[in-house]
């Protein structure tokens, strides 16, 4: 019995748990939220590619959740594409974009890249909200597009129950978490890593480091974009204020930071604690004190940021192999009485 | 054919010029020094071998191929490693995690990056210390690492940059020892140094730098009783008349 | 053609006062090396400051910089003494840490939402305002006075803030920390005292920004974002810490705002706003009077 084998136990409970959810929970409500929550923590997760492991700061990921709702949605409404193949091809294209916002901005520093992401996603929300046909496409500027709940299915990724969507958005984030997972012991992650923390030493040891952050930032923008098309199919509604938004990116930043950017528990961590808080001071809140939930965020980012840079991942997991440890010396002890 | 060849090299920053004209040849398998006093341009040097200035003039060949302003990342892959006069370990990670990185230069496989990496480890001496912190070590250790780290991208000529600075004595002698075994492996080495009795015991040829020029070359023995060197370090009234 | 000229002054005007809510960001860059993502709050947090100075008291709007000013010095002087210095302190190393964004990002989203629930989101404007609307006739064209106002108080507090830093004894231990932080603590300053009286000005600064504004724009908590983000865009066009800069790049924005509608629909302008801040990004992150860093 080692450490290692008490973590892939915990793993398959908490998958197991998760698959069963549904089953017990019957509130369409509470599988609302949850299948946000696996929603923020997807977007956490795959915005940690390039602030946690690239080591920069993304604050316009927004924009890639916005074009990847946007290309399915527009396909799928005026062409009949089906929003599966619309994902892909929305991933695509914030793949291109991402590549695009990174190449010259790698080389400069940390603000200089906020900026410039900054003012990518506020440029594409103006631009989407200002007009109404891009081309051949119907963007209906700030009113934004409607998916009729119609033709049912699978293929159409419509569904009537929020349970396949639970399923779905559940899959998606366990594949994004053993991407990250890989990537951390790959070659990639090594690079990264060196790269974010000594760039010069890192450079002399065969790193292209900017190379390596532009691949990070590749493979993060597509991932984002996915949830984009995920969101579209699953509020049948999305507009500039809701999927291009500035204060999207932001969220998905500070959970991000105060879960603990750059450990893989980290963002799933943040937004299993803050999501709640969000959502209840929205409930309960929402009409007397609005935007509340964002001074607590923007409050607990603070305090992580003075105290626990690293997140609160830090203390939750040395908390968590204390208690592994005197998991494993009581075992061990009873084996040996 | 000579592992690096520099021809009438010159760097200026601005108005300054901080090599003029410098000129050496370096053989395959050869532990090369240069020596000089501070400011004298030897980290100029290294560093425009290694890609981080590109020359102002003159041009550097790399096994016969210029590799004048080529990236440090490219170099790496060609067979240039370095290490750093102010060591840069990954302080957050530990010691074989950084010595993978190295290792990672020239494959794409985890398990045999991570075997390669305990390879140089164990042929340094160093597995002992293999998941410690790299921040928490001594810096006898930290430029242990640092060469491990270079060792680990397997490269043709290695360019060590003041890497005794801040050891002990004994340290100092362990780390010639180091050094020694390195060419068993066939690396040229290109020294930075300041301790003499170390680059003494070490070089097979020497070049001493002053305001950016070469001022001597030759043997250890020779360039330590040239008139000039001796007038560079330690100024006109040390110099010992008939020497 | 009397209309473009008519433009091109109220382009310049509007700029100016643009270049005015960018000049606190470009000195606590220049000195701090920081962006500060606040900004923007900061200016909201002056305009309803001001909103109720004169609400309250009933003077004149421009009087009431004798209330903004001190407040907003102190604000910003102790925001940074609380929130932010303990970020310096733990990353000394660092030239340009990353976590005093991310604090300043978070400082802007608590400011702006405690703004909201304390004053609600509805739209203010002054009550008496003795330059609403005003207009100078200059010949056929018509000069928006509120605006003139505004021109001459940044230019006015532009000159102020060099003369401080040129001469003063405060301004010069200012400058000297913004080149070399341990240099000039070895020198008896201490870098973190001229850090939050860096702080205070630029916040002051965008008090007096505020009150230019204010005879012509609405005051509302969001009010702060569109200035955060073209207070950026000019502080990359002129470059970080220059003043002269942050005028040049404030004025360039409002020309393009007001003399663009003539060619093109009034979003594009916007867009293409965006767009040169991305382009100077790219090729001249320096910006144009920009000092260069090792970027």
């Amino acid at each position: 019995m080692t450490h290692q084998t008490i973590n892939k136990t915990a793993c398959i409970l908490a998958a197991i748990i998760a698959l069963g959810l549904p089953l017990v929970i019957r509130s369409a409500t509470y599988l609302h939220i949850l299948v946000l929550l696996y929603f923020y923590a997807y977007l956490t997760t795959s915005w940690n590619l390039v602030g946690g492991f690239a080591g920069v700061l993304p604050l316009g990921h927004a924009a890639f959740v916005g074009i990847g709702a946007y290309a399915s949605t527009v396909l799928f409404l005026q062409y009949g594409i089906s929003p599966w193949i619309g994902m892909i091809v929305g991933g695509i294209l914030a793949t291109i974009v991402g590549i695009l916002i990174g190449l010259p901005t790698f080389k400069m520093r940390g603000a200089y890249f906020a900026l410039a992401t900054i003012a990518f996603a506020e440029g594409i929300r103006v631009m989407i909200e200002n007009i109404d046909r891009l081309g051949p496409f119907v963007l209906n500027g700030p009113r934004g597009l409607q998916i009729p709940p119609l033709n049912l299915g699978l293929g159409n990724f419509l569904f009537a129950g929020k349970e396949p969507y639970y399923y779905i958005i559940l899959f998606m984030l366990a594949a994004v978490l053993m991407l990250t997972y890989s990537i951390s012991r790959s070659k990639l992650g090594y690079y990264l890593n060196a790269g974010g923390e000594e760039p010069e030493a890192a450079m002399a040891l065969g790193v292209n480091v900017a190379r390596a952050k532009l691949i990070a930032m590749a493979i993060s923008s597509f991932l984002t974009a996915l949830a984009g098309t995920f969101y579209a199919q699953f509020t049948l509604y999305i507009h500039p204020k809701s999927v291009v938004s500035l204060d999207l990116s932001f969220e998905i930043a500070f959970i991000a930071l105060i879960g603990g950017r750059g450990s893989i528990a980290g963002p799933v961590l943040g937004a299993l604690l803050l999501r709640p808080v969000s959502d209840f001071s929205r409930i309960y809140f929402g009409d007397t004190l609005p935007g509340l939930h964002l001074v607590i965020f923007g409050v607990v980012l603070i305090l992580v940021m003075i105290y626990q840079p690293r997140g609160l991942q830090e203390p939750l997991t040395r908390l968590y192999d204390q208690l592994v440890d005197r998991l494993l010396r009581r075992k061990a002890g009873e084996v040996q009485a | 054919m000579n592992i690096l060849e520099i021809k009438e090299l010159s760097k200026d920053f601005g108005g300054l010029r901080a090599l003029n004209n410098l000129s050496l040849t370096i053989e395959q398998g050869q532990i090369f020094g240069l020596i000089g006093p501070n400011g004298a341009g030897k980290s100029t040097a290294f560093n425009c071998i290694a890609g981080v200035y590109a020359p102002s003039a003159g041009n550097i060949f790399f096994n016969g191929h210029r590799i004048n302003g080529e990236k440090p990342w490219n170099l790496c892959r060609k067979g240039i490693a370095r290490t750093f006069q102010i060591v840069k370990p990954f302080a957050t990670k530990s010691v074989l995690y950084n010595v993978m990185v190295g290792s990672f230069a020239k494959t794409g496989n985890r398990s045999l990056a991570e075997e390669k990496a305990m390879e140089v480890l164990e042929y340094l001496q160093f597995v002992k210390q293999k998941d410690m912190r790299a921040g928490n070590l001594t810096i006898a250790d930290r430029k242990r690492l640092e060469i491990a780290r270079a060792l680990a991208t397997e490269p043709k000529l290695l360019l060590l940059d003041e890497v005794m600075a801040g050891l002990r004595p004994s340290e100092v002698d362990d780390m010639v020892e180091i050094i020694k075994k390195l060419r068993n492996r066939g690396i040229t080495i290109f020294v930075i140094e300041h301790i003499m009795r170390a680059i003494m015991a070490l070089s097979d040829f020497v070049v001493v730098l002053h305001f950016g020029q070469k001022i001597a070359e030759g043997t250890p023995r020779q360039v330590a009783s040239d008139e000039k060197v001796i007038k560079a370090y330690l100024g006109d009234e040390y110099v010992v008349s008939g020497s | 053609m009397i209309y473009l000229l008519e433009d091109t002054i109220n382009g310049i005007l509007m700029g100016s006062i643009y270049g005015l809510t960018a000049l606190g960001l470009t000195v606590i860059f220049g000195v701090l090396k920081v962006i500060n993502f606040a900004h923007g709050s900061l200016l909201m947090v002056g305009m309803y400051v001001t909103y109720w100075t004169v609400a309250l008291s009933g003077v004149h709007p421009y009087l009431s910089l004798v209330v903004v000013v001190p407040v907003m010095f102190l604000f910003g002087y102790y925001l940074q003494d609380i929130v932010i210095k303990p970020i310096f302190k733990a990353e000394k190393e660092v030239r340009e840490p990353i976590t005093v964004i991310i604090v300043t990002t978070g400082v802007w989203y608590i400011l702006d939402n405690l703004t909201l629930l304390i004053f609600g989101p509805q739209y203010r404007n002054l009550p008496d305002n003795p330059l609403k609307g005003k207009m100078l006739a200059l010949g056929d064209m018509l000069i928006s006075v509120p605006k003139l106002w505004g021109f001459v108080t940044t230019l006015m507090t532009a000159a102020l803030l060099y003369w401080f830093l040129q001469t003063t004894r405060l301004g010069r231990a200012i400058r000297a920390t913004s080149l070399d932080r341990q240099a000039s603590s070895l020198m008896g300053i201490s870098p973190y005292k001229v850090y939050n009286v860096a702080f205070g000005i630029g916040t002051a600064t965008a008090g007096i920004a505020a009150v230019t504004l204010i005879p012509f724009y609405n005051v509302f908590p969001t009010v702060g974002v569109l200035f955060d983000i073209k207070g950026f865009i000019i502080v990359v066009l002129g470059g970080l810490g220059s003043i002269g800069g942050a005028l040049l790049g404030g004025i360039i924005i409002g020309l393009i705002e007001s003399v663009g509608p003539q060619f093109m629909a009034a979003t594009w302008t916007e867009a293409i706003v965006y767009g040169l801040f991305l382009i100077f990004l790219f090729v001249k992150p320096a910006g144009l009077f920009g000092v260069k860093y090792d970027w």
